[in-house]
Parts: C-alpha cells; sequence; structure tokens
C-alpha cells in the first residue's frame, strides 16, 4: 500500500486537484474516527490507523515538491539522507555557489568595517538575483520532467527528477542563507 | 438512554447545549440566562459555589474565589508567574509542578476548578432533561471545546476535568470550528470560511473549506494569552491612575492585590466590575460614564474613541496570527468567501472594523458569539453519538511536534496544520554498548531551540534487547488523536519487542493523579454536604437549647410543682441540657443530633405541662363562649 494506491491514483505527478480534493473527503467520510465512536475496539483503532494514513497521504500528495519526494522515495530513487543531500554541492550549481560564498565573505567585511546597511545590503540583492534566476529554471524544468514521466513512465526521468529536486533544495537553502543576512543587523 | 451534551468551557462563561430533533440547543435557567460565570468560590464552611453566586462573592470574599482559571490549564508555576499578581487568589505549587490555586484552607489544580464548573453544567443539564420528562436524565458524556491554539498539555487538562467532572469525553474540539459547524448547520454551500474568535481569554483565527459537508481546516493561529481580560487590565489601570489619593495599580511592577499598597481584594473587583461594564457600554454607546463607589470613589466619562485608543494594541495583536494563518492556508484575503465572529469580545465595534478591514467584507454575526462554540459542541456530540454522516470536521494540530536531538534542537515530526488525527514516527538507537533505554524529550512549537518550545512529556524507552552500540533500531511512532491529544508508541524492529513507555506529563497530571481527584470531589461532594448537615443541626440543637432555657426561666415554671414535674424530672432536664451544650461544638452531627432528641424527649412532659398551663392561664377570666 502506499499514498498512491490508497486514494487509487496512478502514480503520476500531475493531479487534478479538484479531484484529488473530491478523493480525499470521500475517503475522510469512510474512516473518520468519529463515525467509530461506537464501533468495537478493533474496529476503532483501524478507523484511527487509516484516517491518520489518508491525512498523511493528502498532505504528502498535496504539495507539487513533496508529491515528486515521495515518487522518487517509492520507486527506489531516495537520496541518503537529508543531511548529505544539503551538504554536498551539486556540480551544477558549483559556479553560483563558488561566486556566492566569495560576495558573502566581502558582505561579512564591509559589514564590520562599518559600511552603511544599505550598501551591503544592495550587494546581497544583487547576489540573489541569479540564484533566483535559478529557481525559476528548475521550477520549469520540474514541471517538464513531471510532464514527461507522466507520459513515458521512464525510469530515466525519475534520475534527472532527483537530480533537479536536490539542486533546488540546495538552492532554497541558498535563498534562506541570504535571507538571514539580509535580516541580521548586527555583525 | 443517558444524554450527551456540547459544553463550552469558556474564561468567561460557560454553557452546555445538546441537540433535540437535530436542532442544537442551549441550556437556559429558570430566568433565561444561559450563560455561567467561570467563577468558584469555597465559602468559610468549605461549600462550593459555582457561576452567579460566586461571581457575586468575589466582591466580599474575593480571596476564596477563582475566575479565568482557563488561562492556568495546563501551565506550570514558572509559566504563570507574573500575571498570577492579577489575580485576587493564591497561585501557587512547587517549581516545576503543575499550578496550584489555594482558596481558603484548601488547594486546587485547575482541572480541579474547571471540573467544579463542569459538574454544575453537568447539573443544570440533568434538571432540565428531568423537566422535559426523560426518564434517564443523566448526562455522562460530553463533547467539551477548546481554544484552536491550545497545546497538547492544555487539551490534556481540558480532558481531565471532563474525568474529573464524572464525564466522559468524546471529543475534544477547538471553539472555531465548532462556531462553523454551528453555522454551517442552514447554508449548505461551499466556500472558505474565516472564523475569528476573540473570547475573554484567548484568541482563535481559524480557515476552512467547506464542500459537501466537509468542514475543512486549511490552518489556525491564534495567542492563548489575548481577550476581554486583557482589556479589562487595561481599563482598571486607568482608573487605578486616575483616582484621587495616593497612586494604585494592578500592574506587576505596582502589588495590586496588597492591602498596605494597594486597594482591597475586594475593592479591585468593584473596580474591575466598573471596567467590564464601561467596557459593555461602549459597545452600543458613543459614550459612557465610569463609576466606582465601594472602596474608592471615581468618576469619569470615556469616549468610545479614548477607549478605542486604549485598547487598539490589543486589537492589532489579533492581526499578526489572522495573517500566518492566511499565508499557511496559501490565501490572500480576497479568497475568503466569508469571516464568522465569535466571543464576546467580538462585540467591539473597534474589533469589528479591524476584521472588515483585513478581509475586505463584512464579518457575520448572526448567530450569538456567546453561544455559537456550545452549538457547535452539541451538534458534534451528536455526531458522535449518532454516527450521522452528513457533516464532518476535519480539523488540524495548531502546533508542530517534535523530539530533543543533540545540541538541545528539536527535531519536527508533525508539522503544525497537519490535518488530525496525524501520526508521525522517528527511529532511534542507542549510543552504547548494551544500552537498554533511551531518553525521549517530546516538544510543541515553532522554534529550532528546545528551550523555546513547551515541553510536553520527557519519557524514558526501556526494555531495549542488550546490543553493539547503535544496531537496535527503535521506532517511536507518535499519534495525534481527533481531539488533538497526542500518545505514544514505540518497537524495536529488529526484536518486534514492544517497548515500555512511562509518560510524565512536563505539566500535568498523571492518570493516577486524575483518578485520586475523580474519587476526592465525590469525597469532597460528601464532605460539602456534611458541613451543611453539621450546620443543620447544630441550629436545631441551638433552638431547643433555647426554647428550654427559656421555659426553665418562665414565671409559669416556677409556679409548677412536684407533683406535677418531679424533681428527678428537673434534674434529667438539667443534665440533659448541659450535655447537648457540651457536644453543641464537636463536629460530631449524629451525637449532636441524639443529644438533641433526647432533651426533646426529656422535655416533653414539661411541655405539655405548660402548654396547659399557659392554656389555662389564657382561658382564666374569659367566658367558656368565647374559647
Amino acid at each position: 500500500m502506499d499514498f498512491f494506491s490508497f486514494l487509487s491514483l496512478p502514480r503520476k505527478l500531475n493531479l487534478d486537484m479538484a479531484d484529488f480534493e473530491q478523493r480525499y473527503r470521500a475517503l475522510s467520510r469512510q474512516f473518520h474516527p468519529d463515525y467509530f465512536y461506537n464501533a468495537a475496539p478493533a474496529e476503532r483503532r483501524a478507523s484511527l490507523e487509516k484516517s491518520s494514513y489518508l491525512n498523511d497521504a493528502y498532505r504528502t500528495l498535496r504539495n507539487p515538491i513533496s508529491r515528486v519526494d515521495y515518487l522518487l522515495k517509492l520507486e527506489g530513487l531516495a537520496p541518503q539522507g537529508p543531511e548529505q543531500a544539503s551538504k554536498q554541492v551539486p556540480a551544477g550549481l558549483l559556479e553560483e555557489v563558488f561566486a556566492l560564498n566569495e560576495e558573502l565573505d566581502e558582505v561579512r567585511e564591509q559589514r564590520s568595517g562599518g559600511a552603511p546597511p544599505d550598501v551591503w545590503k544592495g550587494r546581497l540583492e544583487r547576489a540573489r538575483r541569479p540564484i533566483e534566476a535559478k529557481r525559476a529554471e528548475h521550477e520549469a524544468q520540474l514541471q517538464e520532467l513531471s510532464a514527461r514521466w507522466d507520459a513515458t513512465g521512464d525510469r530515466a526521468v525519475l534520475e534527472l527528477l532527483r537530480d533537479r529536486i536536490l539542486e533546488r533544495n540546495y538552492i532554497i537553502n541558498l535563498l534562506a542563507g541570504i535571507e538571514r543576512e539580509l535580516n541580521s543587523t548586527v555583525i | 438512554m443517558s444524554k450527551v451534551v456540547g459544553i463550552d468551557l469558556g474564561t468567561t462563561n460557560s454553557l452546555v447545549a445538546y441537540v433535540k430533533n437535530g436542532v442544537p440547543i442551549v441550556i437556559r435557567d429558570k430566568d433565561g440566562d444561559a450563560l455561567v460565570p467561570s467563577v468558584v468560590s469555597v465559602s468559610q464552611d468549605n461549600t462550593i459555589h459555582v457561576g452567579r453566586e460566586a461571581q457575586r462573592r468575589l466582591l466580599t470574599d474575593a480571596a476564596r474565589t477563582a475566575y479565568s482559571v482557563k488561562r492556568f490549564m495546563g501551565k506550570g508555576r514558572e509559566d504563570v508567574r507574573h500575571e498570577a499578581e492579577h489575580f485576587p487568589f493564591r497561585v501557587g505549587g512547587d517549581s516545576g509542578e503543575v499550578v496550584r490555586i489555594g482558596l481558603g484552607d484548601r488547594e486546587f489544580t485547575p482541572p480541579e476548578i474547571s471540573a467544579f464548573i463542569l459538574r454544575d453544567l453537568k447539573h443544570r443539564a440533568e434538571a432540565h432533561f428531568a423537566e422535559q420528562g426523560e426518564v434517564d436524565n443523566e448526562v455522562d458524556r460530553a463533547v467539551i471545546t477548546v481554544p484552536a491554539y491550545f497545546n497538547d498539555a492544555q487539551r490534556t487538562a481540558t480532558r481531565d476535568a471532563g474525568r474529573i467532572a464524572g464525564l466522559e469525553v468524546l471529543r475534544i474540539i477547538n471553539e472555531p470550528t465548532a462556531a462553523s459547524l454551528a453555522y454551517g448547520l442552514d447554508k449548505k454551500h461551499s466556500g472558505v470560511i474565516a472564523v475569528y474568535d476573540l473570547g475573554g481569554g484567548t484568541f482563535d483565527i481559524s480557515i476552512l473549506r467547506v464542500e459537501d459537508g466537509v468542514f475543512q481546516v486549511l490552518s489556525t493561529n491564534g495567542d492563548t494569552h489575548l481577550g476581554g481580560d486583557d482589556i479589562d487590565v487595561l481599563l482598571m489601570d486607568l482608573i487605578l491612575d486616575g483616582h484621587k489619593g495616593p497612586p494604585l495599580r494592578v500592574s506587576p511592577s505596582n502589588v495590586g492585590v496588597d492591602p498596605r499598597v494597594g486597594p482591597s481584594a475586594e475593592t479591585l473587583q468593584e473596580i474591575r466590575k466598573s471596567a467590564i461594564q464601561a467596557k459593555l457600554d461602549l459597545s452600543d454607546r458613543d459614550e459612557t460614564t465610569i463609576r466606582v463607589d465601594v472602596g474608592l470613589h471615581y468618576e469619569r466619562r470615556l469616549s468610545r474613541a479614548e477607549f478605542e485608543a486604549l485598547i487598539a494594541p490589543i486589537v492589532e495583536r489579533t492581526l499578526g496570527p489572522c495573517r500566518q494563518a492566511l499565508a499557511d492556508a496559501g490565501l490572500e484575503p480576497s479568497q475568503i468567501d466569508e469571516v464568522v465572529l465569535v466571543g464576546g469580545s467580538t462585540r467591539i465595534p473597534l474589533v469589528r472594523r479591524k476584521v472588515e478591514e483585513l478581509f475586505g467584507r463584512r464579518p457575520h454575526s448572526e448567530l450569538n458569539p456567546d453561544e455559537v462554540v456550545a452549538l457547535g459542541a452539541a451538534v458534534q456530540a451528536d455526531i458522535l453519538v449518532t454516527g450521522n454522516r452528513e457533516m464532518l470536521l476535519l480539523d488540524v494540530t495548531p502546533l508542530s511536534l517534535g523530539i530533543e536531538t543533540m545540541g538541545g534542537v528539536v527535531s519536527k515530526i508533525i508539522l503544525r496544520n497537519s490535518t488530525i488525527p496525524a501520526t508521525g514516527s522517528e527511529m532511534f538507537t542507542t549510543a552504547v554498548d548494551n544500552q537498554t533505554a533511551v531518553d525521549i524529550h517530546v516538544l510543541q512549537g515553532e522554534r529550532e531551540l528546545v528551550a523555546d518550545n513547551r515541553s510536553l512529556y520527557r519519557f524514558k524507552l526501556r526494555g531495549i534487547p542488550p546490543m553493539p552500540a547503535g544496531l537496535p533500531r527503535v521506532q517511536v511512532q507518535f499519534q495525534i488523536d481527533a481531539s488533538g491529544i497526542l500518545s505514544v508508541t514505540a518497537r524495536e524492529l529488529r526484536t518486534e519487542i514492544e517497548q515500555t513507555i512511562e509518560v510524565k506529563p512536563s505539566y500535568g497530571l498523571t492518570d493516577e493523579e486524575v483518578e485520586r481527584m475523580l474519587l476526592e470531589s465525590f469525597e469532597h461532594a460528601e464532605a460539602d454536604f456534611a458541613a451543611r448537615q453539621l450546620i443543620e443541626a447544630r441550629n436545631e440543637a441551638e433552638s431547643v437549647i433555647q426554647a428550654t432555657e427559656k421555659s426553665l426561666r418562665s414565671p409559669e415554671f416556677a409556679s409548677i410543682d412536684a407533683t406535677e414535674i418531679s424533681a428527678d424530672e428537673r434534674k434529667k432536664i438539667e443534665s440533659v441540657l448541659a450535655g447537648l451544650k457540651m457536644v453543641l461544638k464537636s463536629t460530631d452531627r449524629e451525637t449532636i443530633q441524639k443529644w438533641t432528641h433526647a432533651l426533646n424527649d426529656a422535655t416533653q412532659h414539661l411541655a405539655e405541662v405548660m402548654m396547659n398551663r399557659s392554656v389555662s392561664a389564657a382561658l382564666a377570666g374569659k367566658n367558656v363562649d368565647d374559647v
């Protein structure tokens, strides 16, 4: 049993969201503990387990990114571990990451040298732009790859998807790092 | 068949409702009053008063009267140190332990105080059902509401209160969601609803999508320490600042309730009463006069504009959670189809204006904001017992659940706004060879560091089979049920051995404590009854003593000779009288009653003789015809 089959859905990445929500409501009506209050203990337990599982499935599949993550895991293509994934710089991002780190070092130096906030903040904003562009690029690629997986079911597509997802997670972390720098006022 | 009710256990007022022929109804007293003030008072003779009577006692015996106890539910001593000073009752308890509230010479935990209120509502409902001619009028099951933003400890404390009151708590449901059920009854259309619930002590915002009769909460947020109480304190400070004489304040900076520096606890309650009256007045009027006549003299006119300037920061504090809830639901304010107002504080015009501004539409308030939550609780109770599938409530957990990992950091296992019931699991292993136990610390909150989150439970996973370090694979499963309450199970996956978990709530009661309190509540109910009986017995004894002494002193008695009342009889009366006077001060009701009966018996003949005397005296000089 997996989340897709539980909701009687094929393992595809583009979902008809209205249909998805409707399935979720129908199954909730079937399993929710509200309707098993007077049932035997075993049935009540089963209702609790099934509706918990359903809610987990709903939450995981509703979001497009966690949907890809879940599919990769199902297909045995999950990255080794979240820590490993985020520490290792993906090959496709080496150039951007290198440039950004240099920029961040200089900004920190400027800041400790007493430069006014708008000077170093402006630099950070400029440093953010290429990363943002990378992210937009990745979103587009993810959509394109998802459509290809849905059409072909080709595992090679999944491997490409995995790499895109890893890079995307890395990009999100980079952006969060810049955001933190922007919000930090003291050295 | 015993009865099921829905209960809104509020900070300020509580209500009980039930479903009759598919329609939820609030149960009222004979004056038509549905609200039971959430106030409990213990009088000198240890009688427990609840509701209006307890509220009156705030003005005469404030130190023995507890209100707004909901603010203390699921809290530890340290959590409430600052706010405790606002209250006339003692707030104590040991460091790191659950709060204790002292009333007179007795101490209660917040769930016990809440249980008095719940028991009162239970009795109110039972009286109502008896009046309706129901054969079985017992109320033994209830759905109780809590603020959506209540954490696990606060929910558990509420459930414990129900159990102590002798109620099986079918479900704990969130107040805003309950309100949406009540609103949804007659309009089964679909759409996105925002429920803005500003009560006496808590604030909640919930965003729901309604479709095919399913009420699905998308996100919730709030502040369990924000409500009408805070407005009252601002107005009280205004009065204390402005009155003539030495400065007084309620704020913690100047100890308010100490009679040497501030007004007496009773005066403070008079001030609170006037403050609340002014607040209520300004919901309908542009200006009011605040007046205090007891304890201190104060009078001032307060315009609505001044009032609004005063409370603006409080209303402003509700808007942040609203924006967060919208962001979590992935919605813009313009995507909200309807806004519903709940809680007495939403009667304040400024609140309504601010909500309208934020969501860009006029909020609904067709249903009484004080009653709508209890109505929804009754609907949910009815769903549970009848299995009626017309409507379904899908709620979320308001706060993320996590466990402590290396370096005092929280690792999240179930994220906030996950639909409940929800599960999450985490794998643990050992750090040293043959280690058989692992410590686990469960927390709730959104922050990264353990210290910034709410500690829920600490427990030891025991019975791990001895193996080299790192080899055991212990899977700990966290289950949040449909009431939003957590339970934990664990198993070692290599051996399939189920682990023993001893869960000690960080700020709650153990099951044993709840059981003991339930028993004690019966005993105390008995003790309260016994205390009343003792007082009645003493009263009766005193009246017999007085009557006897009066007879013995009377001129008629002196004229009675030994042929009518023998010397022995006189002696007997005197000794029984002396005996009753001796036992009168004892606490042994039966002995007092026995001696009272003895004196009654001993004086019966005397009474007859005296009666005859007074009759003959009355008859003397009168015509027989007149008799």
